[in-house]
């Protein structure tokens, strides 16, 4: 039913960071793309997420044209089909780790009392109920990258980006992390693209693309 | 996003720059309260001097004269040639008397120099000689005693100050003290004298018993000094002084007075005399020429006030400026979860309209406190009581908060645009 499709080609004139990539990706997949610094795989999920548009090439999301929205058309698909989670989490330091969750949902129109409610179902998914109250400053790395994940998560969003989700963390943190991002994709059938370069993180995921200088170099399926 | 969330973000956002913030508010609170104060400081200029001109007369009285002003100026042509000029004569009178709102109309007739003759002190006074059959329909009232009948034309009133008139002394003019006050010669007879030198060079003397009817309430003008008297006998007198009998038919009176009914009609009355050709003078006049004077004043003091409020204006800019170079980061993370361009656009709008209104209502509070400090310490060092040096107008404070939000909101604009087009990506990477 849900048939992600996604070709996309990018030539840059001055430097090609992306030189033709054609890819599908269907609902329900975790994806890893693998790959060293400078590979592209960075670039490519800012495009997927439109945060880039394509030189030239098409992206396309369900029945969505990314690569043809205006800018404030994608700033609305991104509330209300993408989630996203940062290597360096970004959250908003003067905001409580439950403020964080729920202003993705005060930008769609929710009202405040079902924001709380869904934020703090979100926060209890990724296991930070009791810290919801804290300010990110007060919460370590692995707690600070739970409470993006639940950001991208409050949503319900049928796609999430992960860039280096695990890359400022420690390998048990990292572990976590993983294991609660393929509980995700398994409970809701979210589909998840993770950047890493990390393979133990690739190893979670039920397909991992490796990409070197602009291009797609291999890909396997895995279970 | 709805509206209320969005000034709920907006607010949060404010206070969490706390002391930038209050300083930017500060800012528009001394703009807003510099110009409201110099504004109600020509406000209450205006007021008071208004105030005090219309305790000098009556606003609803118009006095006529023959069209003085074209007639010398046109002189030069119209020697030997008859006048066309209207005369202000009975017919005049009459026509005045039928226009709308006219209450009544006198000739007046004024001799100065008259003395009268009190307790064998003799008291400097001028006559005024208005028509007994209209006097009471004049405004003209009496704070002691009663206004004389049109035919009792043997009764006077007597100004408020008759009896403490100046006297011209070779070391200046010098006040007349009297142990009598005007009230005491209610029901008295006193005599009027009025002197002239003959052709022989010789003096003569004419006195005129009259009997004190009424004394007029204090009206701050001239009246104040005078006595007033029925037309006829100070115009007997007035001939006798001059020895020139005037003919009033072809001269005319030397002035009119018209009482009209409200202050409102009195600007429709005066345009219909002198669509007529004479000239008028009302108090309205005056106060509607100052009224002119007054509102520049106000537009220069509200202009350096104004300029207060450029430099708040400035703070603002600035303020959200540096507040978008700091929070360039949450923008980028606003705008990937979700905040459209019109989202951060309208937040950074609300945050700088805030301020504005903040600014301006703090503002106009600041400057009702200052205003009453302004006339508690003039009342104080000058006038020993209540003064009003500074008056807030309600309009004033309307303006003032529309303006303050209006500076908010528009100083607002372009670091709001330039927040909302910020690049996402690039926005989210920088620390």
């Amino acid at each position: 039913m849900e048939n992600l499709r996604k070709d996309f080609k990018l030539g840059k004139n001055s430097i090609s960071i992306l030189k033709g990539i054609n890819l599908d990706i269907e609902q329900g997949e975790m994806v890893a793309l693998l790959g060293p610094s400078g590979s592209g795989k960075s670039t490519f999920l800012n495009v997927l997420g439109g945060l880039v548009p394509p030189t030239s090439g098409e992206v396309l999301i369900r029945d969505f044209h990314i690569s043809e929205m205006t800018e404030n058309e994608l700033c609305l698909f991104r509330r209300d089909h993408l989630g996203f989670i940062f290597q360096s989490y970004n959250l908003i330091s003067t905001m409580t780790a439950i403020e964080n969750v729920a202003l993705t949902l005060t930008f769609a129109g929710v009202p405040k009392a079902i924001r709380r409610e869904r934020a703090s179902e979100a926060l209890s998914i990724v296991g930070l109920l009791d810290r919801m109250d804290h300010k990110p400053s007060e919460l370590s790395g692995g707690e600070q990258q739970r409470v993006s994940i639940a950001r991208a998560l409050v949503n319900h969003p049928e796609i999430i980006l992960a860039d280096e989700p695990t890359g400022n963390l420690d390998s048990k943190n990292s572990t976590d992390i993983m294991e609660m991002i393929t509980r995700l994709n398994r409970e809701n059938n979210q589909t998840f693209v993770i950047v890493t370069h990390d393979p133990e993180a690739a190893k979670y995921c039920t397909k991992v693309i490796h990409m070197r200088d602009g291009i797609i170099e291999s890909w396997e399926d895995q279970q | 996003m709805n509206k209320r969330e969005l000034l709920n973000l907006s607010w949060e956002n404010l206070w969490r720059a706390k002391f930038r913030t209050i300083l930017t508010i500060i800012g528009v609170v001394i703009g807003t309260a510099s110009i409201i104060v110099m504004v109600s400081i020509g406000n209450g200029a205006q007021r008071s001097i208004t105030s005090e001109l219309s305790g000098i007369g009556s606003v609803t009285t118009l006095q006529v004269y023959q069209d003085l002003g074209s007639s010398t100026g046109s002189s030069l042509f119209s020697v030997g040639k008859k006048s066309d000029k209207p005369i202000l004569n009975e017919d005049a009178i009459k026509e005045f008397k039928k226009m709308d709102g006219v209450v009544a109309v006198t000739p007046v007739v004024n001799l100065s120099g008259a003395e009268i003759d009190v307790d064998r002190e003799q008291y400097s006074a001028s006559l005024m000689g208005v028509d007994y059959n209209v006097l009471d329909d004049m405004r003209y009232e009496t704070s002691s005693g009663k206004k004389p009948n049109a035919n009792d034309t043997n009764s006077v009133i007597l100004g408020k100050e008759v009896l403490s008139s100046y006297e011209l002394t070779s070391t200046g003019p010098q006040a007349q003290v009297s142990t009598l006050s005007p009230e005491d010669l209610i029901g008295e007879k006193i005599n009027i004298i009025v002197r002239k030198t003959n052709a022989d060079g010789e003096e003569e003397l004419k006195t005129l018993t009259v009997k004190v009817s009424g004394v007029l309430e204090s009206t701050g003008g001239s009246e104040d000094y005078s006595i007033i008297a029925d037309y006829d006998v100070v115009a007997d007198l007035n001939e006798w002084q001059t020895g020139q009998a005037v003919n009033i038919k072809k001269q005319g009176y030397s002035e009119a007075l018209i009482t009209v009914e409200d202050s409102s009609l009195v600007d429709s009355v005066t345009q219909k005399v002198e669509a007529l050709d004479f000239t008028v003078f009302s108090l309205q006049q005056i106060l509607d020429s100052l009224g002119s004077v007054f509102q520049m004043l106000q537009i220069l003091l509200g202009g350096i006030g104004a300029v207060a409020l450029l430099v708040a204006c400035i703070g603002i800019v600035n303020t959200m400026t540096m507040s978008i170079y700091e929070r360039t980061k949450e923008i980028g993370i606003m705008k990937v979860i979700g905040a459209s361009i019109n989202d951060i656009r309208n937040m950074f709008i609300a945050e700088s309209t805030m301020i504005g209104l903040i600014g301006g209502i703090v503002g106009i509070v600041v400057s009702f406190l200052l205003s009453f400090l302004i006339n508690f310490i003039a009342g104080f060092f000058i006038t020993g009581g209540s003064a009003t040096i500074s008056y807030i107008t309600p309009g004033l404070v309307v303006f003032a908060l529309v303006f303050s939000a209006l500076v908010g909101l528009l100083s607002g604009v372009r670091p709001a645009i330039k927040a909302a087009n910020l690049s996402s990506l690039d926005a989210i990477r920088s620390e």
